[in-house]
């Protein structure tokens, strides 16, 4: 293997609006990734105004002032791309990957979404894609047995107030009463060529993405009073512990154990996912082990521990287990906490720690196998961190974790502030 | 104004090439490799000539309890070792199954790829199948298939496969089995089995960088112990169509949206309409502009996505559209897709919407056969389906020299839009009667 995480060129230049562009070259395939990350996501939506930066997500292919409704996604897949965009906390991104020779109709799309939404939006749009987005909770999260956890657990991390205690995909109530001017003035204030990353990875050169991101990005306006989403790197400890237990139509009792660690991008947090890994994934995991294969108290499939790479705040760190057939929820719980707890006293073995690296170390270069997920990497640490190179720092840092390390950091972080989410199986009449 | 008004057209297109394909018979086995220069991550995949057709009726679901046995020790190690020297080189064992194939397969940075196809080989060829670990393997896929059960989707399925294809046939009933087949699976089932399909050699497929590969020692490891021919694969099946639409209702109350499950059955893999139904599928309910996705989705706001494709094994093929709608629209979504099913069967594509498909498809090829796991997916299919090494070449030349008229003729005759069979899983004491109105066929049972 490379001793860099990352053993592709890299060249990045920032236009005079502000828009940073990052272009990794690659001629392997004759096929171009484009990817820009805005830097807002829900944490940056007051109360009443949840699920805001998502709806407005979809608006995003709804057309533009050079683009008909529909269009985007005609010309996209017209030309063979693939595409698509996500809101999360932290960001949104917007991506397609083209055929090379179309790169350019892809960075008029975009710039044309970027300059040019606020006069194409109608009442229509906005009422048709709030329905899709009312359907979209529906499916992932209302319609499906453990589907809402995630919602729950995000007000018992983060307090009120805190950009993270609202899920991205908003409250029902809210998405009812969003009106057309909230959008508007939504793009007018986040959407700008400062407040973004284009990343362009794959086969075309930096020379030549550069002067078509001047063309069409370039005489696009910047915005010098963007507001800045609440504060929430620090969130000081209650001392208390959060346990909820919902009755629900579920298969099984589950149980989730969920901690706020460090903020993705910090030294903390690399060694938390290596400790998720020792923890959670896979077969030879603690859990599994434990849980699974030990005392046979947790379905195989359904254990596992994780971070959520938040980097605005804490991030979480989340461990589940589900029950096998007469297991009870106690039960579960009390070993699943039992092995959580652990990490802090039993110290992580040498063949733990290779395993855990091991299985990092080929996610890292699965993930940068398609030039797709390496544009979302650079984008990502353009945006959070100011710099893209420092994407090839990150499997080096992951490698470098010791064990005591992550007893240090399991003392530091599963001390406190446990929550706790139980689901149980409804009484059935 | 600030922007720039006039679309750009394309540059000079830099045509797409999928990867020199080496093809090699070792140690009684077939390899099929890719070469990938430069590729620090290697796939190797042991593909089986035994699919979920191979399994007998009433015994559903043996396929995945053996694959999940497989990993409960081998001769060599016990379940925990063998974790641990699987995940320990960065890996893990894939498994996964198909009408016509199973697959076990590993995705690892290429200087340990052979180590990693000695253990997959090892878990194949040498289970322990310990019978108490087989036992309690089943359990657990019994309880994990009634955990997915629980969602919606896998009972609507079940209902229109047993419609379309009968529940005698084993093609009739669920790829995977379902929570009571499994749970009737018995030790000497997966043993048999195992006995039976995994010793006989099979494909190793490689995609990586194959100057760093020795082929022939993956062969030997992976075929070592091995015997026997290949499956009789039997020909197509004569899957006739209903006479007439009916409705069918799966309870699910209390469910804030309906699940859409409507089909009828297709042509098998091979049949020489193949391109141009594919085609005629994604101006239907291929593609985010497709027909269903713009009226169901981005017209009405019934669903967050709809689509429908045609979907083929080497036996059997089928139609079906897929959806999630809002419980309150589920009888007028229906009554939509019907009539944009009907529509295209009796009017055809087009122009517009078929370069929009055929470049789509075309396009594809080149930007989705990217990384070494989807060039190995690639060349499964060309074992699967006996396709040549220049196949992918002459697919995109098919994808875009296919023209109104052959895409329009696939939709008439392929497409039944008066044989469907709606399956509609939602909360039926708010749905029932809504649907009984449409008139769109008689609701069963």
């Amino acid at each position: 293997m490379p001793d860099s995480g990352y053993p592709w060129p890299i060249q990045t230049s920032r236009l005079d609006n502000g828009l940073r562009v990052v272009v990794s070259e690659d001629r392997t395939a004759p096929a171009v990734a484009v990817n820009l990350w805005y830097d807002v996501g829900s944490r940056h939506e007051p109360a009443g105004q949840t699920g805001f930066a998502h709806l407005f997500e979809h608006l995003m292919f709804e057309g533009s002032v050079n683009v008909a409704k529909t269009e985007h996604m005609k010309l996209i897949q017209g030309s063979g791309g693939s595409l698509n965009a996500t809101t999360n906390p932290d960001r949104t991104n917007y991506f397609e990957t083209v055929p090379a020779e179309h790169l350019e109709l892809a960075l008029w799309l975009e710039a044309d979404r970027m300059g040019g939404l606020v006069p194409a939006l109608t009442q229509e749009t906005l009422d048709n894609q709030r329905d899709v987005v009312k359907n979209e909770r529906r499916q992932r999260y209302e319609n499906v047995p453990y589907g809402d956890a995630w919602l729950r657990l995000l007000p018992m991390l983060y307090p009120p107030g805190h950009p993270y205690h609202h899920a991205t995909i908003g409250s029902m109530a809210d998405l009812n009463a969003a009106d057309l001017a909230t959008f508007q003035a939504f793009h007018q204030t986040y959407y700008a060529p400062n407040n973004a990353v284009l990343t362009v990875v794959g086969d075309a050169t930096a020379t030549d993405v550069f002067a078509l991101a001047d063309k069409y990005f370039g005489a696009l306006p910047a915005r010098d009073d963007i507001p800045p989403a609440p504060d929430g790197r620090s969130v000081p400890a209650t001392g208390q512990t959060a346990v909820e237990s919902v009755s629900a139509d579920v298969p099984a009792p589950r149980v989730y154990i969920a901690h706020r660690s460090y903020p993705f991008g910090s030294p903390g947090y690399d060694v938390i996912t290596v400790l998720a890994t020792v923890l959670g994934s896979g077969r030879g995991s603690r859990l599994y082990q434990r849980l699974a294969d030990g005392e046979r108290i947790a379905q195989p499939d359904l254990v596992g521990a994780y971070g959520v790479d938040l980097a605005h705040g804490p991030a979480p760190l989340i461990a589940t287990a589900t029950a096998r057939p007469g297991v009870s929820a106690e039960r579960l719980a009390e070993g699943l906490a039992e092995v959580v707890d652990e990490l802090a006293t039993v110290p992580v073995t040498a063949a733990e720690l290779d395993r855990a690296k091991a299985l990092l170390s080929t996610g890292w270069w699965r993930q940068l196998s398609t030039v797709d997920g390496r544009a979302d990497l650079l984008g990502r640490y353009a945006t959070q961190f100011g710099d893209p190179a420092r994407v090839a720092d990150h499997l080096p840092a992951l490698l470098a974790v010791t064990a005591e390390q992550i007893a240090e950091a399991a003392a530091d972080v599963l001390a406190t502030d446990r929550v706790t989410l139980t689901y149980l199986p409804e009484e059935t009449s | 104004m600030t922007l720039i008004a006039d679309r750009p057209g394309p540059g000079a297109a830099r045509p797409y090439r999928f990867p020199p394909v080496v093809r090699r018979a070792v140690a009684g086995g077939q390899v099929v490799a890719a070469h990938l220069p430069g590729q620090n991550l290697a796939v190797a995949l042991l593909l089986l000539d035994v699919g979920a057709g191979q399994e007998p009726v009433g015994k559903e679901g043996l396929s995945g309890v053996l694959a999940k046995a497989l990993e409960e020790g081998t001769a060599q190690r016990d379940a925990a070792a063998y974790a641990l020297a699987v995940e320990g080189l960065g890996t893990a064992l894939s498994t996964g199954l198909d009408w016509d194939s199973f697959q076990a397969s590993v995705v690892i940075p290429v200087d340990r790829l052979h180590a990693a196809v000695e253990l997959l080989a090892e878990a194949v060829r040498t289970p322990r199948l310990d019978p108490a670990d087989v036992r309690r393997v089943r359990d657990d896929e019994a309880t994990a298939l009634r955990m997915d059960w629980a969602n919606p989707g896998p009972r609507a399925d079940a209902a229109l496969r047993a419609d379309l294809f009968g529940a005698q046939n084993r093609w009739g009933r669920p790829m995977h089995g379902d929570p009571e087949s499994v749970a009737g699976l018995d030790v000497e089932d997966v043993t048999v089995f195992h006995s039976e399909w995994f010793l006989r050699p099979g494909t190793l497929i490689v995609a990586g960088d194959l100057d760093r590969i020795d082929l022939d020692a993956l062969a030997a490891a992976a075929f070592a112990g091995t015997g026997g021919g290949p499956a009789e694969r039997g020909g197509p099946l004569e899957v006739p169509t209903h006479n007439g639409r009916r409705i069918i209702l799966v309870d699910r109350p209390g469910s804030v949206q309906s699940t859409l499950r409507l089909g009828h059955p297709a042509p098998h893999r091979a049949h020489p309409d193949h391109v141009p139904m594919t085609l005629a599928g994604t101006v239907l309910g291929g593609a985010f502009t497709s027909r269903l996705n713009h009226l169901l989705r981005e017209v009405r706001g019934y669903t967050y996505g709809i689509r429908a494709d045609f979907a083929a094994s080497r036996r059997f093929g089928r139609f079906a559209v897929s959806s999630g709608v809002q419980t309150a629209v589920t009888a007028p979504a229906v009554v939509e897709a019907v009539g944009e099913i009907t529509r295209t069967q009796a009017s055809g594509v087009t122009e517009d919407e078929l370069e929009v498909a055929r470049s789509w498809r075309a396009g594809q090829l080149s930007v989705e056969l990217q990384s070494p796991r989807a060039i190995a997916s690639a060349l499964t299919t060309l074992v699967v389906h006996d396709l040549p090494d220049d196949y992918h070449a002459r697919l995109r030349e098919a994808l875009l020299s296919a023209d109104v008229e052959q895409v329009s003729a696939a939709a008439a005759t392929h497409l039944h839009p008066e044989a469907l069979t709606l399956v509609i899983e939602g909360d039926a004491a708010a749905i029932r009667d809504d649907l009984q109105a449409t008139a769109l066929g008689d609701l069963l049972p």
